[in-house]
């Protein structure tokens, strides 16, 4: 059984000019052990779409309508269900660590507490020995003292690894991966999107994941939707979509792409081409 | 830390410093001779004189205030023309009323501010933060001694539930403590409310809100924890000015704190008295205020570590 099934999912966000539909009918699911991509640009409505889907959107903000439901849970007409689903059955891994943390309490102290909501009845010494176990596993040198630490104290890198192991703490059936990278260094990127397929290959937790990054999405994900204003307008298994696109709005995000190729080579424009899929964060 | 102090005291000192020499000039260029309050009835030139050089005022400004700082130094305030006996003693004497008072107002302020404020920042947009939007609007416009009228009108007069005026008991304290309330809460609830619609609205708290923490503690041990700096240092602010005598409400309800002190002092020309009030009275509200910022580091770590680099 699929652990997220959504079906023509709407939001309407309401803004100074009105009401805009951000999501306009999506619909797709994912099986358990399986990583679903939606791939889009800025505003197409991705990120929207997962928030949405956890209920984290402010109610009056944000109109949701059509059907999801996370583990056979109705998550669009309960917010009473998405309450008790959250760090027990699904996990969020958000897109900016250096503001997901509380600036002014330690990493130890958010991490026992997340313990803790996830597992009822536990004490503090154990919930300890357990932060210590995953701090080990996201590969977080110093765990010991990391615990001591304030997340001002701590890189970016260091501090996605933190709220993945915050998400590792709830033993999730659904992760949902909300641009995990995008503000994070090239060079630490690949080390933190390698420790997400390793968790995703040890716990078979399945994973939503949002990205504007097509090398990300064709690294990590076992089918895509490529999202434009808030529609799929392509989707399948993710080496039909990236190696064979259909839509013209997937091959244009496919040119986007910058292209490495020789200095020298004649063929290669002077001017690199624009990145059209720039994220503006 | 103990250096950091060190420098923070001798700030305190200049400032202090200041606030005096500032005062003293002021004082001396004012129009008005403050002999004639304290000369006989219908004086004479040579007792007008008499009663200046008595009090040195027939000496140059600047020789005056020399020995006004040399006197300082030795701890010595001066002496009220109208009481004749030490102007810190007539102060200190002044000075639990008022400090009765702020502490009062300031504790009343804090109690119904703070959850009032947090609870506008979660009814957003619902017609009941609206109710308190426009009641805090109204308290923050009216004067303060318009307020005091209406309160001493009704309560006082009227209902004849509490005194009038002056210290006669301890239900002498509710309508002063009430007027400068109802002012305070109003300002400082809108300063929580926008504290912690911030604070809520922060990717920190919808992110733990992800992984399942209650609501309430959200509010409190999360964005109310991130918005007690400002609050702290509004609070401490404002206690800080009251010390400086609530002056408008002591002289609508005779409170006999330092406020009402300071405007009698004034009325009469009292120089030592007027010196020695806002001497006493800034001093008190650079160590409140110092005592405030000792707390910062308590309430956020990130200022810690700015401590520890200094």
């Amino acid at each position: 059984m699929a652990v997220l099934t959504v079906r023509d999912l709407t939001v309407d966000l309401m803004t100074g000019l009105g009401a805009l539909r951000a999501v306009d009918g999506v619909s797709f699911s994912i099986d358990p052990g399986e990583t679903v991509t939606i791939i889009g640009e800025s505003g197409s409505g991705k990120s929207t779409t997962a928030m949405a889907l956890l209920r984290l959107l402010p109610d009056d903000l944000a109109v949701i309508g059509g059907h999801a439901e996370i583990a056979g849970r109705d998550v669009i007409g309960s917010r009473r269900h998405v309450a008790a689903l959250r760090g027990r059955t699904v996990a969020l891994i958000p897109q900016d660590p250096m503001t997901a943390l509380n600036p002014i309490a330690t990493i130890g102290r958010q991490m026992t507490e997340a313990i803790r909501l996830s597992h009822r009845g536990v004490s503090k010494a154990q919930a300890r020995e357990r932060v210590l176990d995953l701090l080990r596993a996201v590969h977080l040198s110093q765990p010991e003292r990391r615990l001591k630490s304030y997340p001002h104290q701590l890189s970016g890198g260091m501090l996605q690894r933190v709220l993945i192991a915050m998400a590792l703490s709830a033993e999730a059936d659904l992760i949902v991966a909300d641009e995990p990278t995008s503000a994070l260094d090239v060079t630490v990127q690949a080390g933190i999107l390698d420790l997400l397929l390793e968790i995703q290959e040890r716990t078979g937790a399945a994973m939503l994941l949002i990205t504007h990054d097509l090398g990300v999405a064709r690294l990590m994900s076992d089918r895509v939707h490529v999202m434009q204003s808030g529609r799929f307008v392509e989707s399948g298994a993710v080496e039909d979509v990236i190696d064979r696109p259909q839509h013209p709005y997937t091959r244009k995000l496919l040119a986007a792409l910058p292209k490495l190729g020789s200095w020298d080579d004649p063929g290669t424009p002077a001017v690199p081409r624009p990145q059209v899929m720039k994220e503006g964060v | 830390m103990p250096r950091y102090l060190l420098k923070r005291l001798l700030q305190t000192v200049l400032t202090a410093w200041f606030t005096v020499t500032v005062v003293f000039v002021l004082l001396r260029m004012a129009p008005g001779d403050p002999a004639v309050n304290y000369a006989p009835p219908n004086p004479s030139s040579e007792q007008l004189a008499a009663v200046r050089h008595e009090f040195g005022l027939d000496q140059p400004v600047l020789g005056q205030y020399l020995t006004y700082l040399q006197h300082l130094l030795r701890g010595d305030i001066g002496e009220s023309f109208q009481f004749r006996q030490s102007a810190l003693q007539v102060v200190l004497d002044r000075l639990p009323y008022t400090i009765t008072l702020a502490v009062a107002a300031i504790a009343v302020t804090a109690l119904l501010a703070i959850p009032l404020g947090v609870w506008m920042a979660r009814r957003g947009n619902t017609a009941g933060e609206l109710g308190a939007n426009i009641a805090t609007i109204a308290g923050q416009s009216m004067p303060d001694f318009w307020i005091g009228f209406v309160l001493l009108i009704v309560f006082a007069v009227n209902l004849q539930w509490f005194p009038p005026s002056g210290f006669t008991s301890m239900s002498s304290i509710v309508l002063p403590c009430l007027t400068i309330v109802i002012l305070q809460v109003a300002l400082v609830s809108r300063l929580v409310r926008r504290e912690m619609v911030t604070n809520l609205n922060a990717p920190y708290v919808t992110i733990a809100r992800s992984r399942g923490v209650s609501e309430r503690r959200l509010t409190w041990r999360y964005a109310f924890a991130n918005s007690s700096i400002p609050v702290v240092t509004a609070l401490g602010t404002r206690f800080a000015a009251m010390l400086n005598g609530v002056v408008i409400v002591e002289v609508v309800f005779k409170w006999p704190g330092v406020g009402e002190l300071v405007v009698d002092a004034l009325e009469r020309r009292d120089f030592p008295l007027i010196q020695a009030t806002v001497l006493v009275t800034v001093v008190l509200a650079l160590l409140v205020q110092l005592l405030v910022d000792m707390l910062y580091p308590l309430m956020d770590p990130r200022v810690r570590l700015q401590e520890a680099r200094r």
